[in-house]
């Protein structure tokens, strides 16, 4: 186990490590907090924009960030040669390509939590100051939600900026890690400020929207699964191309189940079919999605993982290392 | 009877292509024996096959014909792959982490204790010249730097068979100087020590055998001393003898 705590926690360090990343953190946690502001016409109401805000930030930035990091820390290793002086001590090549996987696991859920806090508490924020008149709607935000929000935000990566002058600690990294660990304080600084109706609301809040975004991180970890593999052999121009289409083809898998169920049916087996795992709608209204389907949705991700790691394993134990 | 290190026996190497055509023939039944103790050297130009012959060796590739015995066992054994240490030819390190998380990632791939991997990791960086450098992260490095990092990151787990490729590559003449040194006293504790370089005249200086490749075959080779008594001129022995055999 140490070698793998070793290997993922280095590949967890190389995913947050580049630039992209913390400008991925910054952009997409400032747009969910930033969503209630947005509120320039009537969704029916007040928290949706910012809740399909929240999981669309995880969904798009998530997968964008996760796939390049796992391109990056595995196909970028292995063309460089660093996983070479790896591979040539006792290392497994399995091992190592689910350790670096994990590693990169680790980073994205880093952000999907981040990304659920944020959301949670920019729903709140919005629901609490936006009163929809017959009319048309009157938007009062609430203003403490928005200031410990953005604040909070744009505080923790002054606060990376200053430890990298100060205490020369690595700049992406420690951006990365403060915004996403200053989602759950600026959360429970809006609720200690009364930000939550009562003391049950943000368990409430919490029980109605992680499930969601659980559901959703682990269909997109299927997905970095599968670029991690294709990484372990094809260049990252390749890996994007093909991301591009497993996307494109997990969200119209029931049309294509309908014009050719066999086409339909081996894609279902491959992907996660993304229809199923985007729940905004069940939240709509006070609703909550049943736990024995956000359970059964997590089971077959956590397949389909297992599935695409197993392949990435098996593709690098054969590769050479020129 | 000396014990033998490293076994390879009629060993070649084909690359094929992705509709599996052979594109290079690398290495054409090379037959190699590293004894322990030895500082074996294994010289010849660009091309003529030395970092396959590494890359076999360490299990990286595949032989396509031959064999190879590394302690004993086949190269993708890992009891055997847990003896060695590796530097390969260019420095590839995580410009993030810093001289001494290399040396620690390294350590724990090799699975030292924690504490004797730190105290290992201070000593190693001392060695090779990095004192007051270990905080730093290796992507500022200097490539001569970088080389003595991956050096000391070759040697934290004080492995009995270290395989280095081109050591020399990159460092400045009192780095060269510090390397032959290092590599010097590790011969004489009773490490064996594999090298490939390009650099002749420090090659005569520290390896007790050599062999020479050309065209991915074995065109010369044996002791040092041998190659030396033979040449009129001993301080270029190696070199002349070199130039020889691959012509």
């Amino acid at each position: 186990m140490r070698r793998f705590f070793a290997l993922a926690r280095t590949a967890a360090l190389e995913s947050l490590a580049e630039s992209l990343s913390a400008v991925v953190f910054l952009a997409a946690l400032l747009l969910v907090h930033l969503a209630p502001v947005f509120h320039y016409h009537r969704f029916g109401e007040a928290a949706r924009l910012p809740r399909e805000c929240g999981l669309s930030a995880l969904l798009v930035f998530g997968l964008a960030f996760a796939t390049s990091a796992a391109v990056r820390t595995i196909g970028r290793e292995l063309s460089s040669g660093t996983a070479s002086a790896a591979l040539a001590l006792a290392v497994p090549r399995a091992l190592f390509h689910c350790a670096k996987t994990a590693g990169v696991f680790a980073a994205f859920l880093l952000f999907a939590a981040a990304a659920a806090c944020a959301t949670l508490l920019s729903a709140r924020t919005s629901a609490l100051g936006a009163q929809i008149a017959a009319t048309g709607v009157d938007v009062r935000i609430w203003g403490p939600g928005l200031m410990c929000g953005v604040g909070g935000t744009i505080l923790a990566f002054a606060m990376a900026a200053a430890a990298n002058r100060f205490m020369r600690w690595r700049f992406c990294v420690s951006a990365c890690l403060m915004t996403a660990f200053a989602q759950p304080v600026a959360l429970m600084a809006a609720f200690a400020m009364g930000g939550f109706a009562d003391d049950g609301a943000l368990a409430r809040g919490m029980a109605r929207l992680f499930p969601a975004f659980a559901v959703l991180a682990g269909g997109c970890l299927v997905f970095v699964a599968l670029a991690a593999a294709l990484a372990t052999r094809f260049k990252a121009s390749v890996v994007a191309a093909v991301m591009a289409g497993a996307v494109v083809a997990s969200f119209l898998t029931a049309p294509m189940a309908q014009m050719c169920p066999f086409a339909g049916g081996v894609i279902r087996a491959l992907l996660p079919a993304l229809s199923d795992f985007w729940v905004a709608d069940q939240l709509l209204g006070g609703g909550a999605m049943q736990m024995d389907e956000a359970l059964r949705l997590l089971a077959v991700s956590a397949l389909l993982v297992a599935f695409w790691m197993g392949v990435g394993s098996v593709m690098l134990s054969r590769r050479e290392l020129p | 009877m000396s014990e033998s290190i490293v076994e390879i026996k009629g060993v070649s190497k084909t690359f094929k292509d992705f509709w599996l055509r052979p594109v290079a023939e690398a290495v054409r039944g090379v037959d190699i024996e590293v004894e322990k103790g030895d500082v074996f050297g294994l010289l010849g130009p660009n091309g003529s096959g030395k970092s396959t012959t590494i890359k076999m060796l360490l299990g990286l590739l595949k032989p396509s014909s031959g064999e190879i015995r590394l302690f004993g066992l086949p190269p993708h054994d890992r009891r055997a792959r847990a003896r060695l240490g590796y530097l390969p030819e260019l420095s590839y390190l995580h410009p993030f982490l810093t001289a001494r998380e290399t040396v620690l990632y390294y350590a724990g791939l090799s699975l030292m204790p924690r504490r004797a991997a730190k105290a290992r990791a201070a000593e190693l960086l001392a060695t090779v010249g990095l004192a007051g450098n270990e905080d730093r992260p290796v992507g500022g490095f200097s490539k001569g730097m970088a080389r003595r990092v991956a050096f000391a990151a070759a040697l934290v787990a004080q492995p009995e068979l270290l395989v280095l490729d081109e050591p020399t590559s990159g460092l400045d003449p009192i780095g060269t100087r510090d390397v032959k040194n290092l590599i010097r006293r590790l011969a004489d504790g009773g490490m064996t020590v594999l090298i490939t370089s390009h650099q002749l005249f420090d090659m005569q200086d520290i390896c007790s055998r050599v062999a020479i490749l050309s065209h991915g075959r074995v065109v010369g080779g044996g002791r040092i001393s041998d190659i030396v008594s033979k040449a009129s001129d001993k301080r270029h022995a190696l070199e002349d003898y070199f130039a020889e055999v691959v012509a």
